[in-house]
């Protein structure tokens, strides 16, 4: 709402890194007037008119300017998102060409297929399926199994959506890099792990690979990876983060 | 001077001053008449100054203003994943919307001894149809994609810590959205009702079945009964072509319009 800062001596500004915007700020309705021609000068007159008591209010608002400096949005960011998204959709379209999806028979109550699989991304959760022997069978009960391996199956997946949902109630701060946090990163990547071997596990059946020891590394796997992750990551912070923090002290010198 | 109360924009004496056109006279009267019942002129303003402010500058990022790591750079590509997604998202719901136009989720057969409705119209699609197959396989890539894009995502996500404090809600929110993305990608998966539709639908009775106290009530809401039939089709189609498109897409808006709000969250 830059009605009248024609002045440009007494913009007020937010006092921020003294970057000034150029000098094509939205002109006024007088502005837009004298610019144009025909009907849209008429309507601009008429608005202009019409907007005149409004003017003297904003022009005794303490509207403050923000200095801002970067790529136009108009032709720069358009015209590189354009770009990219033509470009992936063409990724879609070139793949849609190259492989395209195949049928299988009509269904057949009658005849269950040797390999039943779900589409790639729910193997993990078909993998939980499989986890019957890590179901704990209770002495108590007998040897008993406190419930059926399937829901037990079922009931993991409710235990993984809950891990993921409450990490940004566990992990707050400012830290944003995972040299930061090798912790963190750990966590990570044990659970990238062990969506991956997971998947594996759910097709032990096309695994060219002993099904006990496919088991077996499917959990130990993951804390193998993590703590390979957390080592390097805790050998890198050092130095790393001696980086970090002398830029920022130079940036924002400590009081 | 007459004792007519006058208005002090008193647009008709003005309107006469001018010595206008007939056109021009029309078309501002017609313009006065619609802006004193609809104030155009606010949203006018609001469209014009928007016009000029698209030619203002955005904020330099973090990164660049600071100039905190020239290498910053290597990263960027794994920021568009979100884009990338909702762009798969988009272009999944125009060829679905082309594919509905002959999809028919039906499980009885035509004829004795043939493959059923859904199943056949899958085929009529695939064989006969123009430029169907084509679409069946975008159809399908762009779902594939959009999974994919959203994962990757979420990964994104999680390392660069841009999940953290202010941003726990979007988090929250992408979590439910990657779950109803698997849900619309199986719902979709058995719409072909052909072996592994019908199987993998099986597998999803029996795993709603084993849910503890709830099981049997989430069968029958999921998949109409216990077993496969005509219900479970039908409700899979509604739930992949009506329900879920609702949900998700303003879900996605939701999710993008608070990244619009907070910021990107850059690494620093």
């Amino acid at each position: 709402m830059t009605d009248d800062n024609t002045n440009t001596d007494d913009i007020e500004t937010d006092g921020g890194t003294g970057i000034v915007a150029p000098d094509d700020e939205t002109p006024t309705w007088r502005e837009r007037k004298e610019r144009t021609e025909g009907l849209s000068r008429l309507t601009y007159e008429y608005f202009e008119r019409a907007r005149s008591e409004d003017e003297s209010l904003r022009r005794e608002s303490d509207y403050v300017e923000r200095d801002v400096l970067a790529f136009p949005t108009w032709p720069h960011e358009t015209v590189r998102n354009l770009a990219l998204t033509s470009f992936f959709v063409g990724m879609i379209i070139f793949l849609s060409a190259t492989l395209p999806p195949h049928i299988g028979d009509p269904a057949n109550p009658n005849s269950t297929p040797a390999i039943i699989l779900p589409d790639w991304y729910l193997y993990w959760s078909f993998g939980l399926l499989k986890l019957g022997p890590l179901n704990p069978e209770l002495a108590i009960l007998g040897g008993q199994k406190l419930m059926a391996d399937r829901t037990y199956g079922v009931l993991a997946n409710g235990v993984i959506v809950g891990a993921i949902t409450v990490v940004p109630f566990i992990n707050k701060g400012s830290a944003r890099r995972p040299v930061e946090q090798p912790f963190w990163a750990a966590v990570g990547m044990f659970g990238v792990t062990l969506a991956f071997t997971l998947s594996m596990l759910s097709v032990k059946n096309l695994m060219p690979m002993n099904v006990d020891l496919l088991f077996d590394l499917t959990f130990l796997a993951p804390p193998i990876v993590a703590a390979i992750t957390y080592a390097v990551l805790k050998t890198m912070r050092e130095g790393y983060m001696y980086d970090l923090n002398r830029r920022y002290y130079r940036l924002r010198p400590p009081k | 001077m007459s004792l007519e109360k006058k208005d002090e924009y008193d647009h008709k004496n003005w309107l006469e001053s001018k010595d206008l056109t007939p056109v021009e006279a029309t078309f501002l009267t017609a313009l006065i008449w619609v802006d004193k019942r609809l104030r155009i002129v606010d949203y006018l303003e609001l469209l014009e100054s928007l016009y000029y402010r698209s030619n203002l500058q955005m904020p330099k990022s973090h990164t660049e203003q600071y100039d905190l790591d020239n290498k910053f750079w290597y990263w960027y590509a794994l920021y568009t994943l979100g884009f990338f997604s909702t762009l798969a998202y988009v272009v999944a719901a125009i060829s679905g919307a082309l594919l509905g136009f002959y999809y028919v989720p039906a499980v009885g057969s035509a004829g004795p001894g043939e493959a059923s409705i859904a199943y056949s119209q899958i085929a009529f699609i695939m064989r006969d149809l123009q430029f169907g197959f084509m679409l069946r396989s975008i159809h399908r890539w762009s779902a594939q994609v959009m999974t994919a894009a959203v994962f990757l995502h979420m990964l994104r996500v999680y390392f660069t810590g841009a999940y953290k404090e202010p941003r726990e809600l979007n988090w929250l929110l992408g979590i439910v959205l990657i779950s109803l993305t698997m849900v619309f990608g199986y719902s979709g998966y058995l719409l072909p009702w052909d072996q592994l539709a019908f199987w993998a639908g099986q597998i999803g009775v029996e795993m709603s079945l084993s849910i503890p106290l709830i099981g049997e009530w989430v069968a029958q809401l999921l998949f109409g009964g216990f077993s496969l039939s005509q219900a479970t089709l039908q409700r899979m189609y509604i739930l992949h072509v009506f329900l879920l498109p609702f949900v998700v897409t303003t879900l996605i808006a939701i999710h993008i319009g608070i990244v619009w709000v907070q910021g990107i969250a850059e690494p620093h």
